[in-house]
């Protein structure tokens, strides 16, 4: 299991656009991928989920992935949201 | 009457005073006459009806068969719009993956397995999940609750096997409950005039989908698929909101009048109004339009406003004759920033002084223009000033609206609105009442006292905006009012000019972006210069729009650079006017403006 904890930059937060950019990057991995929030675990590869976050700007979330790739794929979406979701 | 003078006016209430009208909330600008399709709605499912266990595997295949279709359409729809840019394909993106999202998927599945009928399990599983979105803190998720249902009926009438004609709705208005993102694009292509639904917000899909395919639409027409029956005569008005049921000949041709009009703005500078407002070597800059009652905004968007950069909310008090309680603040502003959304809207609170005399306000002052006037009253009056922010801040919750402050002249002003805006906020969540909590809050910069402690305020608002003619007339101790005085009174006089150049320069040093809404932003002799100082919006009456987008896309921002530094290095107004002049190619600069 590897975990790493991600802040939001991008000012609007993980609304539509981003979490349909989340979980189209979380499915190309085997691995399980989820997303915490204040204890509350979500599936990554769900856009349900992932939109209910809610996330602003600002708050903190945990990625954690289990599987074949999870080193590649925390990698790889701690990458995403430090980029801002390419909206900075 | 002139096209714009038909598009312009005002919606006619008295004419449809006879008619059956439903009102509905505009959300795709736009008018079309045409016949009635109604889509019957499906008729309700209950989430618990049970199937004897040997029907299971039979149960899962049809879900599976339902689904993988649908999934097919959802895929052919997208490759449609390949070419419409990343807005449109990220909204048919997320539906796909609202499809095949594996909670969902997984759900309906087990669910099926536990000897439910695939309809129940489909009902089931897709409401169990929209309550997530329903209960959401924030306007924008509620909305995608929405969405979740349509997919939802979408699936249902894919298990049966019902796909909408799309090709029998070629130059009709369609009516239905609601509409999916792949309907619309669907529709789109048989060639619909418009669209009418029952549910749906401004800030939908769908209804953003409506608005960059130009189909006009109105929206949130209760009953609209019981009241209207199919083959009607209707007008769809997507400007005002409002749907005429089987118009009377006046009213007819007053319309037919109106989509000429139309037409003809679209031959002759339609074309203009969707090209990006951005200078011939690249450089954007933002276009916005000055709003002083609710149908600017329909011309602002005839006219290709990128958002509104001046609300004067004071007109709602002098056209009230008295300051309006804050649900009809609420109300005026919410409808304001819907017909604009997704467009950003930046309300001015009251500006008002003796000059613009209400009720309330000290009977007579000597000298208005330095009196208690622009935040200085409300400061003064912070029940109305509480009033107002409160109405704001509830009209913010698609979170596309800025609140700007007038005539300050100190860092403590900003401050201590910011407190009372953050004690508003604090209310207002007390009552459960949703608002954008990040709303930008903006001063305006149009005395010298603002101008020179700019570096300070840029640090505690969130945007500037420069009022020219208030900055003129103090920076030139020469009463705008005066006639007496008039010649001495310029925009262009090069105290002015330095001071709006180091308004951006110490703005942009700072993060903060600036936009001029006086009237030198709209003066045909300004904006080479304005843009060579590197404003990064102009905010204009909706009229002037086109034609400053035209100066803007045929200069190129070097030149205007080099002709900016050097008219600022001009001492006297002369100067100025005579290297316009030449930098312009023109005679004479006043007879330009009058272009």
């Amino acid at each position: 299991m590897v975990e790493k904890l991600v802040k939001v930059v991008n000012r609007s937060g993980i609304h539509t656009r981003p979490a349909a950019s989340i979980v189209k990057l979380a499915s190309k991995f085997k691995s399980e991928i989820y997303l915490i929030r204040d204890k509350f675990a979500i599936n990554g590869k769900s856009i349900i989920g992932v939109m209910t976050l809610a996330a602003e700007q600002g708050s903190e979330i945990k990625v954690r992935a289990e599987g074949p790739d999870e080193q590649e794929a925390v990698d790889e979406i701690v990458k995403l949201f430090e980029s801002g979701f390419g909206e900075i | 009457m002139a096209p714009q003078e038909v598009i312009y006016g005002k919606t006619d209430y008295k004419l449809l005073k006879e008619q059956f009208v439903l009102k509905g909330i505009p959300s795709s600008a736009g008018i079309a006459l045409g016949n009635a399709i109604v889509l019957q709605p499906e008729s309700l499912i209950s989430p618990s009806i049970k199937i004897p266990s040997e029907e299971i595997s039979n149960e899962l295949l049809k879900f599976e068969k339902a689904h993988t279709n649908l999934v097919h359409q959802f895929m052919q729809s997208l490759h449609k719009v390949r070419s419409l840019g990343s807005n449109v394909i990220a909204i048919l993106e997320t539906n796909l993956l609202i499809l095949t999202d594996p909670i969902l998927y997984d759900g309906i599945r087990n669910r099926i397995k536990d000897g439910f009928s695939v309809e129940s399990a489909i009902v089931s599983e897709f409401d169990n999940q929209r309550k997530f979105f329903l209960n959401a803190s924030d306007a924008l998720l509620q909305e995608r609750a929405n969405e979740i249902d349509n997919i939802k009926r979408k699936l249902l009438a894919s298990l049966k096997d019902q796909s909408i004609d799309y090709e029998k709705s070629q130059q009709s208005i369609v009516v239905a409950q609601a509409l999916t993102t792949t309907d619309i694009v669907n529709f789109k292509e048989a060639g619909i005039l418009a669209i009418i639904t029952e549910v749906g917000g401004v800030t939908s899909h769908a209804s953003i989908l409506a608005r960059s395919f130009d189909i006009p639409a109105v929206i949130g027409v209760h009953n609209a698929t019981d009241v209207i029956k199919n083959g009607t005569e209707l007008i769809v008005d997507g400007f005002a909101g409002i749907v005429v049921v089987k118009p009377k000949k006046d009213v007819r041709d007053v319309y037919l009048q109106k989509i000429e009009a139309l037409e003809e703005h679209k031959r002759n500078l339609g074309a203009l109004a969707k090209l990006p407002s951005e200078t011939f070597d690249g450089k954007r800059i933002s276009l916005l339009g000055n709003v002083n009652f609710l149908d600017d905004v329909r011309s602002g968007e005839i006219n290709g406003a990128d958002g509104y950069g001046l609300v004067r909310s004071e007109n709602l008090v002098m056209e009230l004759k008295g300051f309006p309680d804050e649900e009809t603040q609420y109300k005026w502003y919410r409808e304001i920033c819907e017909r604009a959304y997704p467009k950003p809207v930046t309300i001015r609170v009251f500006d008002l002084g003796s000059d613009k005399f209400v009720e309330g306000l000290p009977i007579k002052e000597f000298n208005p223009a330095l009196g208690l006037r622009g935040i200085r009253f409300l400061l003064s009056r912070q029940d109305i000033f509480k009033a107002q922010l409160r109405a704001l801040l509830r009209a913010s919750v698609n979170k596309n609206l800025k609140i700007m402050l007038p005539m300050v002249t100190s860092l403590h002003e900003v401050e201590i609105s910011r407190k009372i805006l953050e004690k508003c906020k604090t209310e207002l969540q007390q009552d459960s009442v949703l608002f954008d909590n990040r709303i930008a809050l903006g001063v305006m910069i149009e005395t010298p006292a603002a101008a020179i402690i700019s570096d300070g305020l840029a640090k505690v608002a969130d945007f500037f905006s420069i009022g020219t003619n208030d900055l003129t007339q103090y920076t030139l101790a020469a009463d705008r009012n005066n006639e007496l005085v008039s010649d001495i009174f310029d925009d262009f006089h090069p105290s002015v000019l330095r001071l709006i150049d180091f308004i951006i320069k110490t703005a942009h040093k700072n993060g903060v972006t600036v936009s001029i809404c006086g009237e030198l932003a709209g003066h045909a002799a300004a904006t080479q210069l304005l843009i060579g100082m590197d404003v990064d919006e102009l905010s204009v009456a909706p009229s002037l729009l086109l034609e400053l987008k035209n100066r803007i896309r045929s200069l190129t921002y070097s030149e205007a650079k080099l002709i900016a530094e050097d008219i600022l290095n001009s001492n006297d107004y002369f100067e100025v006017k005579t290297k316009l002049e030449k930098a312009i190619g023109r005679h004479s600069i006043t007879e330009l403006n009058e272009i």
